[in-house]
């Protein structure tokens, strides 16, 4: 008998959203289908946590060596779960009026299956399943609204894009399995692709003429994933796709997906690919610097507030990436203390994003626009929405004492602790100096937003968020808050959570 | 026995083919074919890769890519179809409501 602890949320969740049209037939009711949908998340959340409750840090249960559930993947479970959460509370009123809900919920639930799937593979192969699973989840998603023409040309380009960097991605992984198969006497188990074969393989490849392979393939890799997450010079497609999907979809992209890529480049690179580290790391932070720093500068010029949060999203991504080359430093400590800045930031971000998002999603809903002029006089229309709009932007600015603040001094000080170790590691210090000077140049445009909403003179007629959204928007708003004076517990759980990631 | 060689360079002419046509083809339908060449070019290597090894785990991966290219097809279809229905064209140079 095998032990399901690991695979027991996937299983709960994939069934949950399976069963999901079913409900909505029979059921007859949205509503019906969106709580049925929540009690499968709240299900699968509740096997995520007896994880955390019945072993102590640093333990993990595998299921037949294909995923393994440990502090990190079950913390990085619980964030895609509360993601979903949020996502169907608002989207019990956002998606209303429409059809095929039963579809819907369904749909959002298979990708939550995807990620969580990415959060706890042990090999490429399950990696690129779940990856798949959650981008042709998305896919569907983005073009829910059958009669919005921007919404199916957002799905157009999502899935033309998304698709060849799926093909490039296995091909790059179609090359890694062909240099593991040359090294047969370093591989372990009857799988060359599990991460730990992989680095063996290609710490055994340095110097041999499978070596310009390898590099090839973590090219590949860079290009396939760095797609996925929006990574400049791959972004082009991402604020398109952010704008023209529904709102709730925008929040789901934006808080999961984007994670579970970044998630599958840190696996990749962090534990397949560690032995080429010094030649991937500089490229990463340069990657990470440009995404950085044009998602800001893009973002400044935005007058639509979705594509201006889209931008932003890519340059958050940008800093979640400068953790990347931290990870890869010799001294254990000062890696996990990078990384976790990098999974803290994840964290953060997936809910003040997420947020952001719900708070766009909830105020067209009330025939608010979604253009950063619609929220002139906001403050004096909904006050606690505009105080909550003020909320997640100034955490995402890194304002104290935010969520967000807390997360971007963990990973900015992790580049500096990395950059004091001084075995060749002087151009750390610039990942931190661009990352603090990134910040102040975004302050700009989501202080922008604030001074309409509360300065300028707009509309007098108040206006009222529906309950559901107010609830999953109050989710996040709590979130944020609670991190921002309480972060400690939250960077410890981080900290455990890349010690499970490295292995030490 | 034909040498390994001759097979990767098979796929290597052909995700090389799939990658032009997706850079260089307007139609959504032609792009799709190619991104599909471009995954059998990945399923090729993995064959390839495993026969010559002498391990069955390549083969095992890519009947899961094509089951996933499969699914991935299905999908596609649908979303082009339905912008078919609602802008009348599958050009991809046509596609500009959404643009910074």
């Amino acid at each position: 008998m095998a032990d399901y602890t690991a695979i027991l949320p996937l299983i709960v969740l994939a069934a949950f959203g399976l069963l999901a049209p079913a409900v909505r037939i029979l059921g007859k009711s949205d509503k019906a289908t969106a709580i049925w949908a929540l009690a499968g998340v709240l299900i699968s959340g509740f096997f995520v946590a007896d994880f955390f409750l019945s072993y102590p840090p640093g333990s993990s249960v595998g299921f037949e060596g294909v995923v393994e559930l440990n502090y990190f993947s079950a913390l990085f479970m619980l964030l895609f779960l509360s993601v979903a959460a949020y996502v169907i509370i608002a989207s019990l009123r956002y998606v209303d009026k429409e059809r095929h809900t039963g579809e819907y919920y369904a749909l959002i639930l298979l990708a939550t299956t995807g990620m969580m799937i990415v959060a706890s593979a042990l090999d490429l192969i399950t990696l690129f399943v779940g990856i798949e699973l959650t981008s042709l989840s998305s896919y569907a998603l983005v073009a829910f609204r059958k009669t919005s023409k921007r919404g199916s040309e957002a799905a157009t380009k999502y899935f033309i894009i998304g698709a060849l960097s799926s093909a490039i991605a296995l091909f790059g992984i179609s090359l890694l399995y062909g240099v593991t198969v040359q090294f047969p006497e370093v591989l372990v188990g009857s799988n060359p692709l599990t991460f730990e074969n992989i680095g063996a393989a290609v710490s055994a490849a340095m110097g041999t003429p499978a070596e310009p392979i390898v590099f090839l393939a973590a090219v590949m890799l860079i290009a396939g994933f760095g797609f996925k997450i929006a990574l400049v010079p791959f972004h082009m497609w991402a604020p398109d796709v952010y704008e023209g999907a529904p709102t709730t979809i925008t929040a789901m992209l934006a808080a999961g997906s984007k994670k579970m890529g970044i998630i599958a480049l840190f696996k990749v690179f962090l534990i397949g690919l560690i032995a080429l580290k010094t030649d991937w790391e500089l490229l990463i932070a340069v990657l990470a610097i440009l995404t950085m720093t044009v998602g800001n500068i893009i973002a400044v010029s935005q007058t639509s507030l979705k594509r201006m949060l889209a931008y932003s999203s890519i340059a958050q991504a940008g800093y979640i990436l400068i953790a990347l080359p931290i990870a890869a430093v010799s001294d254990p400590a000062v890696a996990a203390y990078g990384l976790a800045g990098g999974f803290f930031h994840m964290i953060t971000h997936a809910f003040m994003k997420g947020g952001a998002f719900l708070i766009v999603a909830g105020l067209s809903k009330v025939a608010v626009g979604e253009n950063v002029a619609d929220y002139k006089g906001l403050a004096r229309r909904a006050p606690w929405i505009a105080f909550a709009m003020l909320i997640m932007l100034f955490s995402l600015a890194g304002i104290p004492p935010l969520a967000g603040f807390w997360s971007k001094y963990v990973l900015f000080s992790g580049a500096i602790d990395a950059w004091q170790l001084n075995d060749q590691n002087n151009w750390m210090f610039w990942l931190a100096i661009a990352g603090i000077l990134n910040s102040a140049l975004s302050l700009y445009y989501y202080a922008r937003v604030v001074k309409n909403m509360y300065v300028e003179k707009g509309p007098q007629d108040r206006v009222r968020v529906p309950t559901a959204m107010a609830v999953a928007i109050g989710i996040c708003f709590v979130a944020v808050i609670g991190i921002g004076l309480y972060p400690q517990p939250f960077i410890q759980a981080c900290i455990d959570a890349a010690h499970a990631f490295l292995g030490i | 026995m034909i040498p390994q060689e001759y097979f990767l360079v098979l796929s290597g002419i052909l995700f090389a083919i799939g990658a032009f046509g997706v850079l260089t083809r307007k139609n959504a339908i032609v792009v799709l074919m190619c991104v599909e060449i471009m995954l059998n070019a990945a399923n090729i290597n993995f064959v390839t890769f495993s026969v010559f090894s002498g391990g069955a785990a390549g083969q095992v991966f890519a009947l899961f890519s094509i089951a996933i290219a499969a699914a991935e097809v299905a999908v596609g279809l649908a979303i082009l179809l339905n912008l078919q229905k609602l802008q009348d064209t599958i050009e991809l140079q046509d596609l500009n409501l959404l643009r910074w």
